[in-house]
């Protein structure tokens, strides 16, 4: 319960943030005209991962797959700002 | 959804509301009174009583703030009075830190907007408890936990969210009647509450969330797109060139104008903004709040020298970012509609208020020891910590309300009279629920707070009555107000206290709520 608590607090807050950006960053010229209703999609996204850590059957399985997302998510966001 | 999962999300949604509930019955009950806050700051100071400035031209205050403090016309506000009953009054920034005046006040200003305001005080309490920074970040932590309470608690009732929704069932089963009267107010006022959990946690936690999304994922570039994203006035360099102003009355209507011609009914200013005044480059934004729209509050960017509109961010003229921070503000205070929509706020907050109280009741009675008088150890502390802080709360705000009252015959500083009579009453409140039989403290204690709140508003109502008799104008009409939603405060209350008292004597003794339990 305690492992897939804090992989949903801990890897779930840079997840969110970093899909908030990819999603800015698609919308063009950084996202910047949407950035305020960006921010205030960040905690229900957080509050999702929290939620959805919970789902998994281990709390390895749980860090696990929230690493590897996050991992995606950020090369993702390497390859869209340095691919340009 | 499988059953261990499901049970998972029952352990989620009780923790987190544990951990948060205290906190967030604080905010519910202050918040809700908070919506009405001009009319308590109204009930603290009636034009009647006292009214010192209130009657100055906003460009005599202006004129002899600038003479007076000219190194701050650079960059100074004022903020305007939500009626014609009361004072403008200057704010900016001086070597040792934030000054405010009115206009008799400019030789010697407050480092303070307005000490002793008790709706600011109330709202202090719904925002941080009154503890500035650290309670709010509290405050924060308890919205986010309160959103994972929300989701846990509507995934644990889904399969049986519809048949459920509407049953209330009244009979033996104390602990079902109350477990129905927690769902249907969780699921009826789900959306305000999701909109609370998400505007709360933002407001409370904006400061360390921008720094760590900055830090994460946006390569230390957000703090200059979010100062983008919300700028609604040009930065205009000094040009060092002198110029006559426009007046603010002129200023205002030039302001409304524009902001008329947005798509929106109404544009009451509320505050006003003034860079390098006294230059040919001078720019004034005006800030005020218009009806029937959800992005309540808009801005207009004028010339102080010739009056030119520079840029408006008004109703249909708002940007997209714009637009969304100030509907997030309306959909949080409620601001968006008129009377009708505050008092559903104030329903809403007090229904919210009950939530987190009946969640801790929920949480006593699953624990219940049907056969034994005597109750779990961890059910009597809890439900000790419930009494004291949810009833302490109540009875120390109305013990706010008294103080602030008396102050107007004793010589005391009211900021700190307030400050004691809520503190003090919460810590009586808290160490009486220790101390006194669990049954006997809630009966006390509800009973108290109903007295004392129907004593405040009885003895505001003697002390203004010749004044309603003689002149029924719009603030005599919203000091009654507050007056008599006191009075129906005090009627659930003390109608609480005869149902826990009832409790006590008829219900099962076998409960930390009988009165048989003398522990």
């Amino acid at each position: 319960m305690i492992g897939r608590c804090l992989a949903g607090i801990l890897l779930g807050f840079p997840l969110a943030a970093v899909l908030l950006r990819l999603m800015l960053l698609a919308l063009g010229d950084s996202g910047g005209a949407w950035l305020i209703p960006a921010l205030m999609l960040f905690f229900p996204l957080w509050t999702a991962l929290m939620i959805g850590a919970y789902a998994f059957g281990s709390a390895v399985r749980a860090w696990i797959v929230l690493g590897s997302a996050n991992a995606l998510a950020f090369l993702a966001q390497w390859v869209t700002q340095h691919g340009r | 959804m499988k059953a261990v999962t499901l049970r998972t999300f029952q352990t989620v949604h009780t923790w987190a509301g544990l951990i948060a509930g205290f906190a967030l019955f604080v905010a519910f009950y202050a918040g809700a009174l908070t919506v009405f806050h001009d009319a308590i700051a109204t009930w603290q100071n009636p034009p009647w009583r006292s009214a010192p400035d209130a009657h100055v031209p906003l460009s005599a205050l202006v004129d002899r703030f600038v003479t007076l403090h000219p190194k701050a016309r650079d960059d100074f506000g004022v903020v305007l009075p939500s009626d014609g009953a009361h004072a403008a009054y200057v704010f900016w920034l001086s070597d040792q830190g934030s000054r405010y005046a009115s206009y008799s006040q400019l030789a010697a200003p407050r480092d303070e907007s307005d000490p002793g305001n008790l709706a600011d005080f109330v709202y202090a309490l719904h925002d941080s408890l009154g503890w500035p920074t650290v309670g709010l970040y509290i405050m924060g932590i308890a919205s986010v936990l309160y959103g994972l309470a929300l989701v846990s608690g509507v995934l644990i009732h889904l399969p049986h969210l519809v048949s459920d929704l509407f049953a209330m069932r009244v009979g033996r089963n104390l602990k079902r009647l109350w477990q129905d009267a927690h769902n249907a107010i969780g699921v009826v006022s789900l959306p305000f509450h999701i909109i609370f959990a998400v505007t709360g946690a933002l407001f409370c936690l904006f400061t360390p969330t921008l720094a760590a999304l900055n830090w994460t994922a946006f390569d230390g570039k957000l703090y200059g797109q979010f100062a983008q994203a919300v700028a609604t006035a040009p930065t205009l360099p000094a040009s060092g060139v002198q110029a006559i102003m426009q007046t603010p009355q002129a200023l205002i209507a030039r302001a409304r104008q524009a902001a008329l011609a947005s798509d929106v009914t109404t544009f009451d200013p509320d505050y006003m903004h003034f860079v390098n005044y006294g230059d040919r480059n001078a720019v004034v934004q005006v800030r005020g709040k218009s009806l029937h729209t959800l992005a309540t509050y808009g801005d207009v960017a004028l010339a102080g020298a010739d009056g030119r509109v520079l840029s408006t961010y008004v109703g249909s003229k708002h940007s997209i970012n714009t637009g969304s921070n100030w509907a997030m503000y309306g959909l949080h205070f409620g601001t968006y509609g008129g009377t009708a929509l505050r008092w559903l706020y104030l329903g809403l907050g007090l229904a919210g208020a009950f939530l987190f109280y009946s969640g801790n009741v929920l949480w006593i009675e699953s624990r219940r020891k049907r056969r034994h008088l005597d109750q779990p150890r961890r059910t009597r502390v809890m439900a000790r910590v419930t009494i004291g802080v949810c009833i302490g709360t109540c009875l120390g705000i109305s013990g706010a309300f008294a103080a602030v009252w008396l102050s107007a015959y004793v010589d005391v500083a009211v900021g700190i009279a307030q400050r004691v009579a809520f503190y003090g009453l919460l810590c009586a409140a808290l160490a009486y629920a220790f101390t006194r039989p669990i049954a006997q403290a809630a009966v006390h204690l509800l009973g108290a707070t109903a007295a004392l709140t129907a004593l405040v508003a009885c003895a505001d109502l003697a002390r203004n009555a010749a004044t309603f008799a003689a002149d029924f104008s719009q603030p005599a009409y919203t000091v009654l107000g507050v007056d008599l939603t006191g009075l129906a405060l005090a009627w659930i209350f003390a109608r609480l206290a005869i149902a826990t008292m009832r409790r006590a004597r008829h219900g099962d003794p076998n409960s930390v709520w009988s009165a048989h339990v003398s522990i």
